[in-house]
């Protein structure tokens, strides 16, 4: 019974550390650490790597071997660190991910992660923030940061970048499976077109969805009013009861359109690319698109000097170039997304000259003319918030 | 019911002979499709275990392949999803088990005031919706500044699988013979010597049951685990986030791998089982 | 150990504290809490303060009646066809399985033993728009050409009902393994029908397990939302979708907790009407 022995000494692991935390919680808050995490993140440690850096990202998100697997810009930041990544990919929407760690959070609980990933055209980055429930970068472990591309040096929810720095762009559009339906390029044609009834699904980010339709309705989604969200929103809902939309979506409607259970999806550029099915197109609509970016953040209690070595390895434009290009002699796959760091579309061009001079991942100023960024007060509405996660949720 | 004594008469009249006969195979015909309906999905998670998909998504069956159950932990986070899967189904089985067992032998051995409130507070959790329980827990923990991650998990599992404990071993327990301690006492054993050499031999294949039970709940538990996980993943909250993406054939590959190794179990306990009764019928 | 032979009356309950006394904690008090919580206003940004707001039930209530009209409804139905379509087979496994019966009864459990979510995703596979089954559907005019299964009622509905299906087979099963067979024989000598004698004997005697299986099916059923999130549409949602966004996603605590409750005291009702009508040992005793 080896399983027996094992499961004691879990036990008397899991015990130890599990009786400490239910014993003394408010000690643990007010040091901000919990349990056997805590250890990484004394400060005895600060400016030594921690073994292990904890990173929760989205699904389909970094570059990938498809004989092993396994990451190779992560199995390179280990050789040369020798930090091992603990990669996680457990993030599939903003909200349900929030959700998921502000209770810890909130109590000044870690929450065992050194960096998690979160949207700016979604509330919960600048929440983050505010909260105070996110590590200051250590700017002098970053150098590279030099590397971040001008638009992106001062959003409004961290104007000198203190906290947060750019994993990816993407754009949202439609996509369609041409087996199934000819070329779907415009908001009206996902919404209204009856004959992709129960074949199309819409975005669950409100941000997105909204863009792309306020764009439709020839409205400004950068200056969202009462009237625009409305027309909007009603827009939407009537293509829900009509039921033209067969269900709201994260990431999740990539398989069913390369199923054939859908014809044609409110998608991300980077998503579509990576499925690489031929029959899948993808494109900015007709009246525009939306632009956002993921930003990585260290929530409280993670390893901060960790987590800014890593940033400035993935700001390395060599690297910045693998991750986001792939490198075919190889058999890895990029992010193909739109990265933020200088200099990655060189390193790309030598590694993946296809992917370096594809629109949607390196995109020219007239396609970024093209794609927009949704209002950031209509983000905090709490009426828009309730009234648009009641329509996706039921 | 057994009280009434009827007579059994054989008397066979042939319209109902052939009623009968016609019964029988009309039934027997439904629950072969019956039982095609309850096990098709089972196939289907099988044979795609074996299956090389064309390109990411493993809808469509394509070719033939033993990788996926070599590079079983291929996917990135699977391995430990499991590991933390089995690591908590193992704890909590056993936790819950001896604390139902216990109940479970006061509830059969004795009589006692408060019977109707113990037995109320068995069955509630048994009817209570996964997701009202999941709710309350984490509203408890995050009032109580619990962590969420290994114990909270833990803490639900044994709460949910305690009924089930109980249940199951009440139900084994009905023909149980109190004489036999009685007589064992009788004998001068005192109560922990009879606990030990009467009472847990004649419960044993009730414990094992509940044990089993116990495992297969807590291993499949996705609603309760999703609300008090914290960032912790266990196998169904895996195959939660994979779907999302298109889940790879190693998520069909351990779901077959429980899947046998669970039927294996039942088979060799039902076999146990059958042998004991025939036993106990030629003794 | 000798003070215990002295006070023997005290054994029982030494035997009971632990595990009731979990149950009591991590059981009953969050239950308390919930219903705290579901009292509570305000939000995530500004916080959760205790206000006897008896105004979340209502809007709970009135917000979303749909949801939770659809999910008894949804629940309702999937438990009648869990019922007619287990019977037959609990009544054969019963009287005709003779040394088969305990493999039989396996094979009933066997879906458990294969993770919920990814029996679900099976569902969703066999479902799929262009697989077989929704071919032969359209062939068959159930299904009109280029429809779908997959995001409607019907696929939920079905979904629900296969999930649940062995916790309504097992426990009629046993009430049926319980029906003296000399019973039947006589009955069938009295009413010169075995149809008549299964009506007027069999059925009545099997209602317990009908009852059992009736709540093990129902009640799960009215809370669950994987099915409607995997096979359903926006359209199909059910009280559990809101009640898992509302906690996990939007964080209106209150709300949720409202609605939790509300799920829990239509259900507690059920429950104690059962209870009483069929005493609580019986309905624990049929339960597995």
């Amino acid at each position: 019974m080896t399983q027996s022995q094992f499961t004691r000494q879990e036990l008397l692991r899991r015990g130890l550390a599990g009786s400490a935390l239910l014993t003394v919680p408010g000690l643990l808050a007010a040091c901000g650490g919990s349990g056997s995490k805590s250890a990484a993140t004394s400060t005895g440690a600060k400016q030594q790597l921690a073994k292990t850096l904890h990173f929760s990202n989205w699904t389909l998100y970094i570059d990938v071997n498809n004989k092993t697997k396994a990451h190779p810009s992560l199995q390179e930041f280990q050789q040369k660190y020798g930090t091992h990544v603990d990669y996680v990919e457990d993030i599939n929407d903003n909200a349900s991910y929030f959700g998921k760690i502000q209770g810890a959070l909130s109590r000044g609980q870690s929450i065992g992660r050194d960096i998690v990933v979160l949207t700016d055209n979604d509330r919960y980055l600048s929440l983050m923030i505010k909260k105070g429930w996110a590590e200051k970068l250590d700017k002098s472990a970053i150098p590279n940061i030099k590397n971040l591309v001008e638009v992106q040096r001062h959003p409004t929810f961290d104007p000198n970048r203190e906290y947060s720095l750019p994993w990816q762009s993407g754009m949202t559009g439609i996509a369609y499976n041409d087996t199934l339906t000819g070329p779907v390029l415009s908001v009206t044609d996902l919404l209204e077109n009856s004959k992709l009834k129960g074949k199309v699904t819409v975005l669950n980010s409100m941000g997105d969805a909204l863009t792309l339709v306020m764009l439709a309705n020839g409205d400004d989604p950068t200056k969202v009013t009462d009237k625009s969200f409305n027309a909007a929103f009603n827009r939407i809902k009537k293509a829900v009861d009509s039921k033209q939309i067969r269900q709201f979506t994260g990431n999740d409607y990539a398989p069913s359109l390369a199923k054939g259970d859908l014809a044609a999806a409110m998608s991300w550029s980077g998503d579509i690319a990576q499925i690489g099915n031929s029959h899948i197109h993808w494109s900015v609509p007709k009246d525009g698109g939306a632009l956002w970016t993921d930003n990585m953040l260290i929530p409280k209690g993670g390893n901060v000097y960790t987590a800014s070595v890593y940033m400035n390895y993935v700001y390395d434009p060599a690297v910045a170039g693998l991750m986001e290009a792939g490198d075919p002699k190889k058999n890895i796959t990029g992010i193909y997304y739109i990265p933020p760091v200088i200099g990655a579309k060189q390193a790309a061009l030598k590694l993946n000259p296809s992917v370096a001079n594809n629109q949607l991942i390196f995109p020219s100023a007239k396609t970024l003319s093209r794609v927009h960024l949704f209002d950031s007060a209509a983000l905090n509405n709490q009426k828009y918030l309730t009234q648009w996660q009641n329509l996706i949720s039921g | 019911m057994t009280t009434l004594a009827v007579p059994a008469r054989a008397r066979a009249r042939g319209a109902a002979n052939v009623w009968a006969f016609v019964r029988r195979h009309v039934l027997a015909f439904y629950a072969a499709l019956f039982f095609l309906y309850l096990l098709l999905p089972i196939g289907v998670v099988i044979v795609f275990s074996f299956n090389q998909p064309v390109g990411k998504f493993n809808y469509t069956w394509h070719e033939f392949t033993f990788d996926n159950w070599r590079y079983w932990n291929g996917v990135p986070g699977i391995q430990s999803a499991i590991t933390l899967s089995l690591e908590i189904a193992a704890l909590a089985s056993v936790i819950a088990t001896a604390l139902g067992t216990l109940i479970a032998l006061a509830l059969v051995r004795y009589g006692f005031r408060g019977r109707g409130v113990t037995n109320l507070l068995i069955f509630l959790p048994l009817s209570t919706p996964e997701i009202v329980m999941g709710a309350s827990l984490l509203t408890l923990f995050l009032n109580l500044n619990f962590v969420f991650g290994f114990w909270t998990i833990l803490i639900a599992h044994v709460m949910f699988c305690i009924s089930f404990a109980v249940v199951s071993v009440k139900a084994r327990l009905i023909g149980f013979d109190r004489h036999l301690e009685e007589a064992a006492m009788d004998l001068g054993a005192n109560e922990w010597v009879t606990f030990q050499k009467v009472t847990l031999p004649l419960i044993a294949p009730a414990i094992l049951a509940a044990l089993l039970l116990c495992f297969a709940v807590s291993v499949d538990d996705f609603v309760v685990t999703y609300f008090n996980s914290g960032s912790e993943v266990t196998f169904p909250l895996f195959v939660w986030g994979a779907a999302r993406i298109g889940a790879p054939p190693q998520v069909n590959v351990i779901g077959s791998a429980i899947f046998i190794i669970a039927l294996t179990a039942m088979l060799l306990n039902v076999a146990v089982q059958t042998r004991r009764t025939k036993g106990a019928v030629t003794e | 150990m000798k003070w215990f032979h002295r006070h023997r009356g005290l054994m029982p309950y030494v035997m009971l504290a632990p595990g009731l006394a979990f149950l009591a904690v991590f059981f009953l008090v969050p239950l308390g809490f919930l219903a705290y919580q579901s009292l509570e206003s305000g939000n995530i940004d500004f916080g959760y303060a205790f206000t006897w707001s008896w105004g979340n039930y209502g809007s709970a209530f009135t917000d979303y009646r749909p949801e939770f009209v659809r999910s008894i409804e949804y629940a309702g139905i999937a438990t009648i066809l869990a019922l007619v379509l287990s019977y037959p087979v609990a009544y054969w496994i019963a009287f005709r399985g003779g040394r088969w019966k305990n493999l039989l009864l396996l094979m009933i459990v066997a879906p458990f033993f294969v993770t919920y979510l990814i029996r679900t995703l099976a569902w969703e596979t066999i479902l799929s728009d262009n697989g077989v089954v929704v071919r032969i559907l359209q062939h068959l005019h159930l299904v009109s050409p280029g429809g779908h299964v997959l995001a409607t009622g019907t696929a939920v509905i079905a979904g629900i009902t296969y999930n649940f299906l062995p916790f309504m087979a097992l426990p009629l099963y046993v009430s049926l393994e319980q029906i003296d067979h000399r019973l039947i024989e006589a009955a069938e000598d009295l009413y010169a029908s075995s149809w008549k004698a299964f009506l007027k004997v069999t059925v009545p005697l099997s209602l317990p397990g009908v009852v059992a299986g009736t709540l093990l099916t129902f009640i799960p059923a009215a809370g669950d939302f994987i099915n409607a999130q995997l096979l359903g549409a926006p359209q199909n949602h059910m009280i559990g979708n809101v009640i898992q966004s509302k906690f996990l996603e939007l964080t209106d605590y209150p709300a949720a907790a409202a609605m939790s409750f509300i799920l829990m005291g239509a259900i507690i009702v059920a429950v104690a009407a059962y209870a009483r009508a069929v005493g609580t040992e019986q309905l624990s005793g049929t339960a597995v």
